[in-house]
């Protein structure tokens, strides 16, 4: 199998040399990567998950306790509103954000002008540095600020977004899918532009209506994208650190912990095994979903 | 007769939707800009001013004389350039060898690098902070607290190696072997031959290993303990967090920490959003 690849001429020539020459070359070249992949990749997801299963804080030698972080965990307020939060977080930001985005794109891509502006537009929070984002929201949701003015313009109260326990996550929630709103529409785009015109002059011959061709044309040529922002939102979601660090500290009264801030808490109060028993069970998350991805794509192909 | 009409009607309500977006998408950037040249009795006004009148320079001057802001910048070029500059060596060749060459374990040692993507970074961030940790104690000059902590971990990137490859993987085998023919070694093929004809991926690489370095926060913020190495976006979360926010000045650190930023995306936009979008184009 492996010399079929090699045209029977250089085999001829050069017939071991040549394979030897390119198995060293082969292995020099991954050399650095692999290097780099084990000692900053292989060898801390070990220590990590051996780490969780101990006492631990940086100094001396971690103990063996077994589970005792995981039971301990999931008796911890903490933690378990860390855990509530972040599934909120993804729920409502994933409830939301690809929704609009392709609502967006299914309007970009009718005949418009200018629609490579609008896309660059749409297109900046994206590039931007989410703590950038997160400051520039965090000012315009302040008591005084521009979107409270523009509430009271409308005749609708004010509100102290981000000093309300009840508020605070769903602003982060919004800034976060202002942030993603230009990644799922250029993504979604692209995909719209892919999809052959003949089939929707065929619809349209039958007579079908534009919301029957989204349906029936549209949606299913779009599956694998829609599937490929969804796992990308999702396990970016999960990892939501920074816009909690800039807007809200995790508050008021913890309500907008997540999993990673409580996970880093964790690490700064030098519960590193606690810290590291939260990083498995955000592991433990992401690899059931993509277990589920995987499952869910076999069975489509059948 | 009403058919255009009902059509005009339709791409009215259209372009306001498409407007209202972008005004929706780039004004909260415009506030930023403009808050930054506002006295701060202005900040706050009611109704709020759109255009800073009077303006001033001082909050750009207060924030450069309380935090140094471009050491921060230099040391993200410095750390954002290192990244960049490894990851295209150091991907691309291990793409090359994955795609083309074959030897022994090449599929087993591809696909367990290919599961490290489903781990996110945060799990691997205690043991990396204990490691960085270590190589100070080893030399000062490496690990926690130097430039080094935040360039290594970086250095290579599965998810760019598996999109490298991908991009080799269209490269024909006929060039190659045409040049092995003629004597070439495999590194010169690479060099002279597979690099220039992956130069688009390449490109594609660098941008988002760029975006990736530039905007990275948590790591950054967690080993660097002086303004020596802290780059631009642990500054400006410093700042935004102070326990009494002048935002003049914090809307001075964003606009510095976004505008050039902004300004290179507008002038390379197309490749900025296929290296952004990278992962989906392969579909």
């Amino acid at each position: 199998m492996r010399a079929s690849a090699i045209p029977t001429k250089t085999v001829r020539r050069r017939p071991l040399k040549g394979r030897w020459r390119r198995y060293v070359a082969g292995y020099v070249l991954i050399a650095p990567a692999l290097l780099a992949a084990g000692l900053f990749l292989f060898v801390p997801i070990v220590l990590s998950g051996y780490w969780s299963l101990t006492e631990y804080s940086g100094l001396g030698e971690p103990e063996w306790v077994g589970l005792t972080n995981y039971i301990e965990l999931f008796g911890n307020d903490l933690f378990l509103k860390a855990l509530l939060n972040t599934f909120l977080f993804v729920l409502i930001g994933m409830g939301i954000g690809p929704v609009l985005g392709f609502l967006s794109a299914l309007l970009l891509n009718s005949t418009v002008r200018f629609r490579g502006f609008f896309r660059a537009a749409y297109f900046v929070p994206v590039m931007t540095s989410l703590v950038v984002v997160a400051t520039i929201w965090k000012i315009l949701l302040q008591q005084q600020g521009v979107i409270n003015q523009a509430l009271s313009f409308f005749g609708l109260p004010g509100h102290a977004w981000l000093s309300d326990p009840s508020t605070a996550l769903p602003a982060v929630v919004a800034t976060s899918i202002w942030q993603g709103f230009g990644f799922e529409t250029v993504v979604f785009l692209a995909a719209l532009q892919g999809i052959p015109r003949e089939l929707y002059d065929a619809a349209r011959v039958d007579g079908a209506s534009y919301w029957q061709q989204v349906r029936h044309i549209t949606l299913p040529a779009m599956r694998p994208t829609i599937m490929f922002v969804y796992i990308i939102g999702i396990i970016g979601s999960f990892q939501v650190y920074d816009q909690v660090f800039v807007m809200t500290e995790g508050g008021p009264i913890n309500s907008t912990r997540t999993l990673v801030f409580d996970l880093v808490d964790r690490f700064q109060q030098l519960e590193l095994g606690e810290a590291s028993a939260v990083a498995y069970v955000l592991l433990a998350i992401l690899a059931f979903l993509s277990y589920v991805q995987i499952f869910v794509f076999e069975r489509e192909r059948g | 007769m009403t058919a255009t009409g009902g059509r005009r009607v339709r791409r009215t309500l259209l372009y306001a939707a498409l407007i209202g977006t972008s005004l929706l998408m780039i004004g909260p950037f415009y506030w930023a800009l403009s808050t930054s040249f506002k006295p701060s009795a202005d900040i706050f006004a009611s109704p709020p001013k759109w255009i800073p009148d009077p303006w001033t320079l001082e909050n750009y001057r207060d924030v450069f004389t309380l935090l140094p802001f471009p050491r921060y910048f230099l040391n993200s070029v410095i750390v954002t350039s290192a990244i960049v500059g490894l990851n295209i060596v150091f991907d691309t060749a291990a793409a090359y060898a994955f795609a083309k060459l074959r030897f022994p374990g090449r599929d087993v040692l591809f696909f367990l690098l290919l599961i490290t993507l489903m781990v996110p970074f945060q799990v691997n961030l205690i043991p990396l902070y204990r490691i960085m940790v270590r190589l100070h104690d080893i030399s000062p000059l490496l690990g926690v607290g130097t430039y080094s902590a935040m360039i290594m971990p970086s250095m290579i990137q599965v998810f760019g190696i598996f999109l490298m490859r991908q991009f080799m993987r269209s490269i024909p085998d006929e060039i190659l072997e045409s040049a092995r023919v003629d004597g070439a070694s495999e590194f010169k093929i690479l060099w002279k031959v597979v690099i220039p004809l992956a130069a688009p991926g390449i490109a594609t690489l660098a941008i988002f290993t760029f975006l990736g370095a530039w905007n990275d926060f948590l790591w950054p913020l967690l080993v660097t303990n002086s303004d020596e190495t802290r780059t631009l976006p642990v500054g400006l979360a410093l700042l935004a967090r102070r326990n009494t926010v002048n935002w003049g000045q914090t809307m001075a650190g964003t606009t510095f920490l976004a505008g050039p930023m902004i300004l290179m995306f507008l002038i390379l936009q197309r490749r900025f959003i296929e290296g952004l979008t990278a992962g989906s184009l392969k579909g």
